[in-house]
């Protein structure tokens, strides 16, 4: 029998011996103990999304989820994603990831992991979203940096890679307006 | 040679010069390259403060006034320092010199020496063993307090000096108090065909980053004292460091990890990171602090409430004669950046529109409420948007069109404004011809029926500013190079990336100037030790100066790679080009050489490689006292065109669309620039209808969390369309400009347009909300059942 | 970061067994999704000394017919679940409606029906943490004496804010209970006290099982309109709830309507049916009977400013929310929601 306060937890596919007190919230655990910082805390308590990850696939606040309670589900984190799509033969990093990058999504990044992952979670289970989709799946993830444009195109541009497809024009790709100086 | 020297006509990226360039012939600049950090973010990598834990590290957390003012008669912290675990108490009295981001006006103390001033002032800090026998400290921490007045409403401030917020002070609660004028605008307004007299109202906003502040601190055993700071400023912290901590400033290093938003919410030095460093001398353990959102919202530094006062005065034919302007300014309870609040309230109206004569009389005011400071937009989101206001009631009262008079009244390019400041490159006319078009303004504007409408609005903001908050001559951003024999080069920078790609746009300017791919470069920035001197993130200076100085330095650099292979190859130096990686000849395009091999030649010949360049503005500014303050070496211009409709019902307005045109000079990166945009444009529309950072009548934050303090989520927020306009600045690096700030600031006043477009009220009091939408529609059909019955009559 | 105050965490596998931890544990408490009382732990206003998680009793989740026709919906089904859930969008539209408008994506799929219903009452001065409520001198519902929102208040008037009530009040739910003296169940109608400290007639050593519908008429119609002021994340500012049966002919038949997030307990208009029925939707008698409900509905109703928001402007909403989610009901539609 094992001590009050130890209990094993299912991460990223690999399962931990924890031990923390019972009043740790999953998100203490996975920062402070297993050391996977790449979940956020932003307002501490389930207000923003940044500490978003998956359970048993879907998107959860692992702010509000007790650590211990936990126990028995399999837990996604920003850092499994990569080694998980490495594993199933893909190249760097998960297509969402990628997509969030290429597309410019991530400006100062820390609502991203949690945003990143309520995407995939999203593509996972309707792997073409429409836009309204998209907005009302994101809707719990707070970011303050992009006005979601970006985010959208970057969700829009993964759909595209994956069915083979060029996405839509943005905006600011129409050449840029010239205005020459004054000679 | 230094960047400083290349400014006017001969830049060597100036049109008609032999270095200038269309975008075609970038080869990195101007293309939507990826971040330098943006897969280590998206991938959980990054390291942002609360991501460090050192071996043995304290945790700490702070005690704060729950009063909004009052004098500390006794604190006794004997039995937080008895509890178990706890490692060191500290108070007021352990760090008593004043600080204070503006070297005029310190007066701030990292805790509380005997007054608190607002509820959340930080009273004392304890370090323990984890953060619950941290709290449970200070819960045993006796603070006895006498309640003074409290000052919640700031006219009460502008006339009431007793009892003084900060004692000693012979201008009593008023903070700072402006009063410029240029040209006689009594006779401009007197001679004018049409005069507007309007009151409006700015509530305080706040950047509610999505990272709450965190700091860390270690002393080691040999006397250096190292700080991991959520800042974007890190220079400044340091100076603030050494002043408090009586520490000379080369045993403390300052690092800025990862940053998780700032938006000028982390731009002055905060009570934590004197608090982290104070224990961790106290203790010789690491000691790391990390603010809830609570005191996030207590830390504030937001946005300032304004109520202000326009009279403005046109020509029938819709010609400015004269612009006059009363503000009151509420900046809580410290000074922060207050001095230049006040400045920038009245100095950066003053374009893009010529103004023949203008005025400003601003105060700002100390209230018991969290210290006011910069936000996006510094102290020009408030004027501007009860100014853009105002032009459309002008434009109504002269049945012009809304557009039509901002462009009657544009100021032109490379002139000087009313007040003193030079304009150089000013894109204003395309951004409004961007948005008309885009938008379809002239089919739709005024023809979406009754509930929907288009408004217009422009604005121009700075491209950092030629003053450096503490007078020196020393250069206000500065690069260092080095090269490795691998063919990597690294550039260090004391430039703040806060989110914005500031280190991004460092490597773009090396993989340009140097020929070499972006993933040659590693950028090292904003740590006090490795990189040299930079100000900071604020002002939107970065790209300007920053990039400035980068391509100072990689020229030095590029001289010496060209004159070694040049002497290699027994060719002159101007044959000798660095692309994609390789030196070719130009004359003889069979002959090139790999960038390594060009870096050792260079090596053999020169020494050791590495370069240095550094950025400093030109002497601007009015030749009056402050004259400087708004000085700019180049502005930004931007114009939105806001698609709204107003459910009439329920009084909800619901933003469709905004076109934001913006004249960011060149943009390196369009993507970058219009993240920014989108961004900027995003936050504006926030504060508009969503956000309000005020306290309730016991002078206690409403709702200091993000449940309360409503950020819009992706179901709130309309659709961006980004329109870059380049006018290509003579002296920004490779003609750009800034991006970061200037789009917030016609959102606002733009969908304030666009409601009197949709429904006919004029919302001049923000924020927007549907109740008041209300009572604007009931008030606007009482005055037209009145106007009907005396016509009937 | 904000922290938990401490407790020992069990984590049964049965209801028994839940129900046994929390007798045998003076001040313990019962958690299902964590989304109401972890925030409201991390403000100090519940310290309980243990918490029993039902996170793994597996028979407390579900969604089933019964041979009656009813729908019994397990206490710990999701949020998320319930408003995706083919058999209660069929059944109880109104309630599938009202599931799918609260809180955010992640808080519905955390969150379960059974914390909705139980949700704890919510206000301004109450909702906030330690450091906040001391600063105000701590108000009635927990740790003071006086009301902030009504001077010289007598009565705590923390506001209902669980969009899910009113929807199975309008749907005449059982809540099915269990304590240590075994089962019962109780009307949800007869199941809230005017008492903004604690609004429920549950005893704290009781449990709640299932959330029963009746089986409704073939002609059954509901909606759920929801003021806020985001399109997510937020709690209800007024929720209402609308039945609205129509009989063989298409013609009202039965109407209901229930509104919440005004006061302590979830409130219904009364007097409503004798204005609609036999009214048919889609005629102007019928916009003409609706019109007159909402505007009864707002005579009925005086919310006080004890959620965050203009409480003038919740109840100049209250006739719009109401016309609207009877037309929405009306049509087979809904939410009637801004986004």
């Amino acid at each position: 029998m094992r001590r009050m306060g130890e209990y094993r937890l299912e991460v990223n596919g690999d399962t931990h011996e924890v031990s923390a007190p019972d009043h740790w919230t999953l998100l203490e655990v996975l920062r402070y103990r297993l050391g996977l910082t790449g979940s956020k805390q932003g307002c501490d308590k389930g207000d923003c999304g940044a500490c978003t990850v998956l359970v048993d696939g879907r998107p959860v606040l692992s702010c509000l989820s007790l650590a211990r309670a936990s126990e028995g589900r399999a837990i996604t984190t920003i850092e499994g994603l990569m080694p998980a799509h490495l594993r199933a033969g893909g190249k760097g990093a998960d297509p969402v990831q990628e997509a969030f990058d290429r597309c410019g999504a991530l400006q100062c990044g820390f609502c991203q992991p949690g945003m990143i992952l309520s995407a995939r979670a999203l593509l996972n289970r309707c792997p073409a979203p429409s836009r309204e989709q998209m907005r009302d799946a994101l809707s719990g993830n707070l970011c303050r940096c992009t006005g979601y444009t970006q985010i959208f195109e970057a969700v829009e541009s993964a759909v595209a890679t994956s069915l083979g497809l060029t996405p839509a024009p943005r905006s600011w790709e129409a050449p840029p307006v010239a205005k020459e100086a004054r000679p | 040679m230094s960047a400083r020297d290349l400014h006017g006509p001969g830049a060597p990226w100036g049109p008609g010069e032999p270095g200038a360039k269309s975008n075609q012939e970038f080869v990195t600049v101007g293309k939507p390259h990826r971040k330098v950090d943006g897969i280590a973010k998206a991938t959980g990598a990054a390291i942002y403060a609360d991501d460090i834990t050192l071996p043995g590290m304290l945790h700490a957390k702070t005690l704060r006034s729950p009063h909004p003012h009052a004098k500390i008669r006794r604190i006794d912290t004997s039995k937080a320092r008895a509890l178990k675990g706890v490692h060191a108490v500290i108070t007021g009295e352990s760090m008593p010199i004043k600080y204070g981001v503006i070297p005029w006006t310190p007066d701030e103390n990292a805790l509380a020496v005997d007054k608190v001033r607002f509820i959340g002032d930080p009273v004392a800090a304890v370090a323990a063993i984890d953060e619950d026998t941290a709290n449970a400290a200070l819960k045993l921490i006796e603070v006895e307090y006498e309640l003074l007045h409290t000052f919640l409403d700031p006219r009460e401030s502008l006339v009431r000096a007793e009892p003084a917020i900060h004692e000693g002070r012979k201008e009593g609660n008023i903070s700072k108090s402006v009063q410029l004028e240029f040209g006689q605008v009594d006779e401009a307004l007197a001679s004018a065909d049409v005069v507007v007299e309007d009151d409006y109202f700015f509530h305080g906003s706040t950047h509610a980053p999505i990272e709450p502040h965190c700091a860390v601190a270690t002393y080691s055993p040999d006397g250096v004292l190292t700080l991991w700071s959520a800042t974007q400023i890190t220079h400044y912290v340091h100076r603030a460091l050494s002043r408090v901590l009586e520490l000379p400033a080369h045993r403390i290093r300052v690092i800025q990890p990862c940053l998780g938003g700032a938006f000028g919410g982390k731009s002055d030095p905060f009570s934590l990171e004197f608090c982290v460093a104070k224990l961790a001398m106290l203790t010789g353990r690491a000691v790391k602090m990390l603010w809830t959102r609570e005191e996030v919202f207590y830390a504030h530094r937001g946005r300032h409430p304004m109520q202000l006062h326009y009279r403005s005065g046109a020509t029938k034919d819709g010609k400015l004669t004269g612009v006059d302007a009363k503000i009151l300014i509420d900046g809580g309870s410290y000074s922060s950046f207050g001095l230049v609040t006040t400045y920038y309230s009245g100095q950066l109206l003053t374009g893009p529109y010529h103004f023949p004569t203008y005025r400003f009389d601003s105060t700002r005011v100390f209230t018991n409420k969290p210290p006011c400071g910069p936000k996006r937009g510094h102290g020009s989101v408030q004027p501007r948007f009860a100014f853009e206001v105002q032009l459309d009631q002008l434009a109504e009262k002269l049945a012009l069109d809304p557009i039509e008079i901002r462009r009657r009244n544009f100021q032109g390019d490379f002139t000087r404004t009313v007040n003193g400041q030079r304009v150089t490159s000013n894109g204003f006319l395309q951004c409004l011809d961007e948005v008309e078009r885009a938008s379809r303004w002239r089919e739709r504007r005024g023809k979406l029926g009754f509930g929907r409408g288009l408004g217009v609005a422009g604005s121009m903001y700075i491209s950092g500013t030629n003053y450096p908050v503490y007078p020196n001559e020393m250069p206000q951003a500065g690069i260092q190079l080095k090269v490795d024999r691998s063919g990597l080069v690294t550039v260090f920078t004391g430039g703040n990336d806060i989110g914005q790609g500031s280190n991004s746009m460092c490597a773009y300017i090396v993989s340009e100037e140097l020929g070499i791919p972006i993933e040659r470069i590693r950028v090292v920035a904003a740590d006090t030790d490795l990189c040299p001197v930079d100000l900071g993130a604020y002002s939107s200076r970065v790209t300007f100066m920053v990039g400035n100085a980068t391509i100072d330095a990689c020229r030095k650099l590029r001289e010496q790679l060209v004159a070694a292979v040049a002497e290699k190859w027994g060719c002159a130096p101007t044959r000798v080009r660095l692309l994609e990686g390789l030196a070719i000849d130009l004359e003889d395009t069979s002959r090139s050489m790999t960038s390594v091999e060009a870096f050792h030649l260079a090596e053999t010949k020169f020494d050791t490689l590495g370069a240095t360049g550094s950025y400093n503005t030109p002497k601007l500014g009015g030749d009056y006292r402050g004259g400087t303050i708004g000085a700019s070496p180049a502005y930004s211009f931007t114009a939105h065109v806001v698609d709204a409709s107003v459910d009439v019902e329920t009084g909800r307005i619901t933003v469709h669309d905004v076109w934001v045109a913006h004249d960011c000079g060149r943009a390196l990166n369009p993507m970058i620039v219009a993240g920014q945009m989108e961004g900027s444009a995003y936050m504006g529309i926030a504060e508009a209808l969503f956000e309000e950072h005020d306290v309730n009548r016991f002078g206690l934050h409403r709702g200091p969390s993000l449940l309360d303090y409503r950020l819009p989520t992706s179901l709130d927020t309309p659709e961006f369309r980004a329109r870059i306009v380049e006018s290509i600045d003579p002296e920004g690096p490779y003609g750009a400009k800034e991006a970061g700030e200037g789009p917030l600031h016609p959102s606002l006043p733009a969908l304030s347009n666009a409601v009197y477009d949709a429904v006919g009220i004029r919302l001049k009091h923000l924020p927007f909300t549907p109740a008041k939408v209300l009572a604007a529609l009931r008030e606007k059909r009482e005055r037209e059942s009145v106007a009907t019955a005396q016509g009937a009559r | 970061m904000l922290r938990l105050p401490k407790f020992e965490l069990c984590t049964p596998h049965t209801v028994a067994e839940a129900v046994k931890l929390l007798a045998e544990c003076p001040g313990a408490m019962l958690v299902a999704g964590g989304t109401d009382l972890v925030p409201n732990m991390k403000h100090e206003l519940f310290t309980p000394p243990r918490l029993v998680s039902l996170a793994n009793v597996r028979e407390l989740r579900g969604i089933c017919t019964r041979d009656d026709g009813s729908l019994v919906i397990g206490a710990m089904t999701s949020l998320a679940d319930v408003a995706a859930s083919d058999l209660v969008r069929a059944h109880a539209p109104a309630l599938a409606q009202a599931c799918s408008l609260i809180a955010g994506p992640q808080l519905r799929t955390m969150g379960t029906l059974g914390g909705n219903v139980l949700l704890d009452t919510r206000c301004q001065w109450y909702n906030q943490t330690y450091f906040w409520r001391q600063a105000l001198g701590f108000c009635m519902k927990k740790d003071g004496e006086v009301c902030h929102v009504v001077k010289g208040g007598k009565n705590c008037v923390a506001a209902a804010s669980n969009d899910s009530a009113p929807t199975l009040m309008t749907l005449g739910a059982m809540l099915d209970l269990v304590g240590p003296s075994g089962p019962r169940s109780v009307p949800i109608d007869e199941f809230w006290v005017a008492d903004g400290i604690y609004n429920k007639q549950l005893a704290k050593d009781e449990l709640l099982v299932s959330i029963r519908v009746p089986k409704p008429p073939a002609g059954h119609r509901g909606a759920y309109g929801k003021l806020r002021d985001r399109g997510s994340i937020d709690f209800p500012l007024l929720g209402v709830a609308v039945r609205l049966d129509l009989d063989a002919s298409g013609a009202v038949e039965h109407v209901d309507i229930v509104v919440t997030a005004l006061a302590a307990q979830p409130k219904r208009i009364t007097k409503v049916l004798e204005l609609l029925r036999g009214t048919r939707p889609g005629t102007p008698q019928f916009d003409e009977s609706v019109a007159q409900a909402a505007a009864l509905a707002h005579k009925q109703c005086k919310p006080l400013a004890n959620i965050p928001g203009d409480a003038d402007y919740r109840r100049e909403m209250v006739p719009v929310y109401v016309k609207r989610t009877l037309h929405a009901a009306a049509r087979g539609e809904g939410p009637v929601h801004h986004v």
